[in-house]
């Protein structure tokens, strides 16, 4: 039946048209996402120097003060765009999902734990954007 | 019905992609990404890893973790390549007992086909994850120069996984696919692919139902990886100048120079000049130490100019092997992200002395065409609905001459779109619906497929009363127009059959012309565009200053008087720049009846 064969394109067409309509949506909202995790992520070096620097500080000196402020205000932006640092602790075991390796270092833990963080890792909204550098244990 | 899904299995990295509605798309993995390293590993804890989180490990567990498995795959293991690659690769690798290849990853062997599988595996997984449904068949790219063993082995790979591989396609055939050149009969095409880690040109041959490979050459060592190898050692070379310090000896400095020079490498296809700056790069004896350089394109291209000038030795050996003259290519197209660089683009153009396909992302160019390849094998859905199209825009003269369009060209019908309008003169009783169709932007340049007229507006200002003009196409491709004002719901339309009725050479015609035209007519309609603006302008203006009254002073009033007149002196001239540049002056001025009013109201502060 032609009639229905028509009808039933004409379903097909509108479904499909909804369809489209919602998955465009969705991937609008994702290239939203997505374009703030790009420059997010570009931004993570500035963090890192920072940390850095902040490292590096063997006494909190009254210049010192201004850039750790800073550093803080720039971390508190980033949270609130849902920024997340990846927690890392000396002895836990190496996960790929959050960590990568970049080099081992001899110690008194087991064999393959994280023992240092080298460059901190980040998530965006859930998602891993960047994940925490580590070196892991080998033994001595 | 299941899809098929396209995969293209690179040494490096892998992408898959797929056909809907006859347009191919790149699918992204578990990870939201686009590309996934072609790595397995078993980790150290003795878990499978693919992909992304098996290279996260790589660098601590280099034994056990396989890359490059592209270059042994369907390979004896007494080929050159075999033996030469063994060398560097950090793998174990032995002879199978077939005389093929067998690597090892944790307490076992693997064939090469095995880890492909995995990783072709994970893709159909992530696929499916993606599609929310099942994935049960691909088309898979190899190299033009793989032989039947290679291909097979890169089929027994798919089938391991669970696909069922409809057809293996060689990767420059899919570029052109992607390019939609192979409907082009008699074509020679050369594919210029510069990955990350191999080099490969292929010279084809659009025949009546195939694409022939007519030469392939190429260097399986020579890729991105090589530019980055080379502005690594630079930096490393200029940072031991300056600050004396030996960057090479700290691997976690070196790691970090790694990323900065590949960032950099990108930033310079785009921009002139760029800035890598390491804060802490490593620290001595007297402190933190810094890194900071500026890296110029030009000087990119000096580190970088054999390795171009190489493949272009590479791309004219392998089109004279095709027993072609340069002159004979029609066309060039560039795959591989290294393809990016202006410089190197520049080579090939410069060889050919045409323009290279570069539109599409020169990383995604052969998953796309593999996912064509797949749409192609599946057979579009037979479509109940035939649907036409517009074939040229629709729309009204404005203010000014201007054709404003309200359905754009290649709109899919039945279709129907409305824009509200105005009046261009304060009390005009009606308003002229002149319906045109074309691509030009001025009216006159259109055809003028009816006119009718819209009365009985109330008077009102300019700009205020609201007249909405619709356009409606049905099935049939008959258009109706119809204005309505808003105020009093009077309306009138006009039914046009012919609006499509032009014959396909006019149609195409029209098209040249529009483009032919493109400059001059843009001229036009910012001088048209100008006036209106002046014309507005001054009359805002007028009503301005009349409304302000005494509240400005007069030197102001008198300034603004000027300035108007010297807009109205040249708003009816042919000249845009001195319309736009009295009216911005005029504007300028006109913003001090806003300072005067408001600062006369504005509290005085105790």
């Amino acid at each position: 039946m032609l009639e229905e064969e028509y009808l039933n394109g004409w379903k097909r067409a509108k479904a499909d048209l909804i369809n489209y309509q919602k998955d465009e949506a969705k991937r609008f909202e994702d290239v939203v996402r997505f374009s703030n995790a790009v420059i997010i992520k570009d931004l993570l070096a500035v963090l890192d120097s920072f940390a850095s620097f902040e490292k590096n500080l063997a006494q909190p000196k009254q210049d010192a003060v201004g850039f750790l402020a800073i550093q803080s205000q720039m971390q508190d932006i980033l949270k609130n765009h849902g920024l997340e640092k990846i927690k890392v602790t000396v002895g836990e075991n190496f996960n790929p999902q959050f960590h990568e390796s970049v080099g081992e270092a001899e110690s008194e833990l087991p064999v393959g734990v994280i023992v240092e963080e080298v460059t901190g890792g980040y998530l965006l909204n859930g998602l891993v954007i960047r994940p925490t550098k580590v070196k892991l244990s080998k033994s001595k | 019905m299941a899809k098929i899904i396209g995969i293209d299995l690179g040494t490096t990295y892998s992408e898959v992609a797929i056909t809907e509605a006859g347009v191919p798309r790149i699918l992204e993995n578990a990870e939201g990404m686009r590309i996934t390293p072609s790595t397995v590993a078993i980790s150290k804890s003795g878990e499978r890893l693919v992909g992304l989180l098996a290279k996260r490990q790589a660098i601590t567990n280099p034994k056990n973790t396989i890359f490059s498995v592209k270059r042994l795959i369907g390979r004896k293991f007494t080929d050159i390549e075999v033996q030469h690659d063994k060398k560097w690769l950090p793998y174990e690798i032995k002879e199978s007992a077939t005389g093929g290849v067998e690597v090892k990853m944790g307490d076992a062997w693997y064939k090469p086909e095995e880890i492909s599988a995995m990783v072709l595996a994970k893709l159909k997984a992530d696929a499916e994850a993606k599609l929310g449904e099942k994935v049960e068949e691909a088309v898979i790219t190899v190299p033009a120069y793989f032989d039947d063993s290679q291909r097979q082995a890169t089929k027994n790979a798919g089938e391991i996984a669970g696909l069922k591989v409809k057809r293996i396609l060689n990767e420059p055939t899919a570029a052109a696919l992607a390019y939609g050149l192979n409907r082009q009969k008699n074509e020679k095409i050369v594919v210029y692919d510069f990955g990350g880690g191999t080099f490969d040109v292929s010279v084809l041959e659009v025949g009546d139902d195939t694409v022939e490979v007519k030469a392939t050459g190429g260097d399986t060592h020579l890729g991105g990886d090589d530019f980055d190898k080379r502005v690594i050692e630079y930096l490393v070379g200029e940072y031991k100048k300056t600050d004396g310090v030996d960057l090479a000896k700290d691997a976690l400095a070196l790691q970090r120079l790694k990323e900065a020079a590949e960032r950099a490498k990108h930033e310079l296809s785009g921009a002139f000049e760029t800035e890598i700056n390491l804060p802490y790069i490593t620290s001595d004896a007297s402190g933190p130490r810094h890194f900071l350089l500026k890296l110029t394109r030009a000087k990119l291209e000096e580190l970088v100019r054999d390795l171009i000038d190489r493949s272009v030795q590479i791309l004219g050996k392998t089109v004279k092997e095709a027993g072609l003259d340069v002159s004979a290519i029609n066309e060039i197209i560039l795959v591989g992200g290294q393809t990016r660089m202006p410089a190197m683009q520049e080579a090939v153009k410069k060889y050919f002395g045409k323009e290279p396909h570069k539109n599409l992302n020169p990383d995604e160019v052969v998953a796309i065409g593999a996912a064509a390849q797949a749409g192609i094998l599946q057979g579009e859905v037979k479509d109940v609905l035939l649907l036409d199209v517009t074939p040229l825009s629709l729309g009204i003269e404005t203010l000014g001459g201007v054709m404003t369009r309200i359905i754009e060209k290649n709109t899919t019908v039945p279709t129907a779109k409305s824009q509200v309008f105005s009046t261009a003169a304060d009390n005009q009783p009606s308003v002229e619906i002149h319906v045109l169709q074309g691509e030009r932007p001025m009216a006159t340049d259109n055809k003028t497929l009816a006119r009718f007229i819209l009365d009985g507006i109330p008077p009102a200002s300019r700009g205020t009363p609201q007249v909405e003009v619709t356009f409606d196409i049905d099935a049939n491709g008959i258009l109706s127009v119809s204005a309505k004002d808003k105020a009093t719901n009077r309306s009138q339309s006009i039914k046009i059959e012919a609006s499509t009725s032009l014959t396909k050479e006019q149609i195409e015609k029209l098209k040249a012309e529009a483009a032919q035209y493109a400059e001059e007519d843009r001229k036009k309609k910012d001088l048209a565009e100008a006036k209106n603006n002046a014309e507005q302008l001054v009359y805002a203006s007028e009503k301005a200053v009349k409304d302000a009254g005494e509240k400005i002073p007069a030197e102001t009033k008198d300034t603004i008087t000027k300035k108007i007149e010297a807009l109205k002196t040249v708003k009816d001239g042919q000249d845009a720049n001195a319309i736009k540049n009295a009216a911005n002056e005029l504007s300028a001025e006109i913003q001090k009846i806003g300072a005067a009013v408001y600062g006369k109201n504005e509290p005085k502060s105790s």
